[in-house]
């Protein structure tokens, strides 16, 4: 499949099933160990294409992101042409989860990891979204001039895409590893990653107020800022997937 | 009849929670919208119609059955799943005296019956007033060799009931609970053995119900149906709810999802784990549970 292969040439994240590395957090795979051999294969390859996708996804944020800072035409190209892989795998991922739950019928541990996958692919396929959108701005941005928005918040730009990818990462391998750890790093980062953005925010209206003929550009200059804390917000509904798929109950929501 | 159903499902939970006897040891519940309404349907929750309290029974010196505690609550769908030789048709035949039948077996602990406390295994009780109470319906279609008719109609004349006029009205209103009445009430007089598996399968369910039983019994009632067959069987048993108190083994573990409102899952004689059946198949609060479901076991 074309995806796959496109991925692997990104260089991002390969499952560790398919480096065969063993679980770093915590012992044997929760998912695996049905007398049903189909049932352990298709359950880990549902796994292992979404953490592919995943890996093709936090590579489009953070090259969109630096396309963005470095003026670079040609790289913000490279994420909008990658944008349809990303569409791909979610809707292969789509209906390959659905084709699992008609023949195999999970329940269980197994039913709430089908249903992750299902949804961590849509989270995904949104974070694909929103690295397009910055893409985007990046292609249309021009040469930095000395009164540039996006140079006023650089700064928060990069801390942002460097916290919204490694919130992305520890999520994807969250669900890797059926690691509810990684999931609660996810969801204690985000608290960080809001409040950068509202400081860059508070950065880029002193700035509008001293010039506003960059206006335009600053409007996209927070949009590309509200998408990285969008990015965030995904981050953690992946994280909170993959808590319910692991211990059965919605953070925070405890049963009685 | 809708408004019903949804009570008995809200209620499912909580219930749940002291089938096994236990206890909850929770505080008031975080003050959100749906948990609260919960709350409020939960106080109206359907009462036990028998349990199970310390049930230990013995194959000779083969000990078949733990120290089972489980309530059955009226009205509802109560599924038994588990391994083969895990004592769970051993404890369906329990509550209507089936091992009666056969020598060298002994009761220990009780089956009280609800509302007057009847202990179905208790020496004192006579076996024959129990089946008569409680119901059962058998994997094979066993159908007397008989007309349809007199199939259903046995039960009633052992009570005495030789009126014709009565006679019929209750046959028919069993083979409609059944719902096979229109497919064999112009062959009433047939004899029971020319009818589908599947027929015949809800003849016998009517000949149960005729003598409106308390509870009803299944044991592995699908096993040997076709798909169709099955459905109108679970179907059935879904709307029999309302006038019975079922309890049913089962290996189709779909089957179990699919018709029940509380799944016991026994293991080597042991009750493990009994619960709201969409609990017991999203999230199972036993190890052993999860395994067996999901088809980790053995």
């Amino acid at each position: 499949m074309e995806a796959d292969e496109q991925s692997t040439a990104a260089g991002v994240m390969p499952s560790k099933r398919a480096t065969g590395a063993a679980a770093s957090h915590g012992g044997s795979d929760p998912l695996e160990g049905h007398t049903s051999k189909t049932m352990d294969q298709s359950l880990t390859e549902l796994r292992t294409h979404a953490v592919e996708m995943g890996g093709l996804v936090i590579d489009q944020v953070s090259s969109a992101v630096k396309a963005l800072l470095d003026r670079d035409l040609r790289l913000a190209e490279l994420v909008l042409s990658r944008e349809p892989l990303v569409n791909d795998y979610e809707s292969r991922l789509d209906r390959d989860t659905l084709t699992f739950i008609a023949l195999q019928q999970p329940v269980a541990t197994d039913l709430r990891a089908t249903r992750a996958v299902a949804r961590v692919a849509l989270e995904l396929e949104r974070v694909g979204d929103e690295s397009k959108k910055i893409a985007r701005f990046a292609a249309k941005a021009g040469a930095a001039s000395e009164h540039d928005p996006v140079v006023a918040v650089a700064r928060y730009l990069r801390h942002m895409a460097g916290l919204s990818t490694t919130m992305l990462r520890s999520a994807v391998r969250a669900l890797d590893e059926a690691s509810p750890v990684l999931a609660h790093e996810v969801l204690a980062l985000d608290k960080e990653l809001d409040a950068e953005f509202a400081t860059a925010i508070r950065q880029l209206m002193s700035f509008v107020m001293e010039d506003h003929q960059f206006l335009r550009a600053t409007i996209d200059t927070i949009f590309a800022l509200k998408g990285l804390e969008r990015i965030g917000d995904h981050a953690k509904n992946i994280a909170e997937q993959v808590l319910y798929m692991v211990e059965g109950e919605r953070p925070g929501r405890k049963s009685a | 009849m809708n408004t019903t159903v949804d009570t008995m499902t809200a209620n499912k939970s909580r219930q749940a929670a002291t089938m096994q006897g236990e206890t909850s040891a929770q505080g008031p519940a975080t003050p959100s919208l749906s948990i609260a309404m919960e709350d409020r349907k939960a106080s109206r929750a359907n009462p036990a119609k028998a349990s199970s309290e310390k049930l230990n029974f013995w194959y000779g010196s083969n000990q078949a059955l733990k120290n089972i505690n489980l309530v059955i609550p009226e009205h509802q769908v109560t599924a038994l799943i588990g391994p083969s030789g895990c004592g769970k048709s051993t404890f369906l035949r329990c509550f209507n005296r089936m091992h009666d039948l056969q020598a060298d077996t002994k009761y220990e602990g009780a089956i009280m019956l609800r509302p007057d406390n009847v202990n179905l295994v208790g020496p004192e009780t006579d076996p024959i007033e129990v089946r008569m109470r409680i119901g059962m319906v058998f994997q094979k279609a066993n159908p007397f060799p008989k007309s349809v008719f007199e199939n259903v109609a046995y039960g009633l004349r052992l009570r005495g009931i030789n009126n014709k006029t009565e006679l019929a009205e209750r046959v028919e209103q069993a083979l409609r609970g059944a719902a096979i009445w229109d497919e064999v009430k112009d062959r009433l007089n047939d004899s029971a053995l020319a009818l589908s598996g599947g027929q015949m399968q809800r003849v016998c369910i009517s000949r149960a119900l005729a003598t409106e039983p308390e509870i009803l019994l299944f044991d592995e009632p699908t096993s040997a149906l076709d798909p169709i067959a099955t459905a109108k069987i679970e179907e059935l048993i879904t709307e029999l709810r309302a006038r019975v108190t079922v309890l049913i083994v089962t290996h189709n573990m779909q089957q179990a999802a699919r018709v029940s409102d509380f799944t016991a899952f026994m293991y080597l004689g042991e009750l493990v784990e009994v619960d709201a059946t969409s609990k017991i198949f999203t999230n199972p609060a036993k190890k052993a549970t999860e395994d067996y479901i999901t088809g980790r076991y053995g």
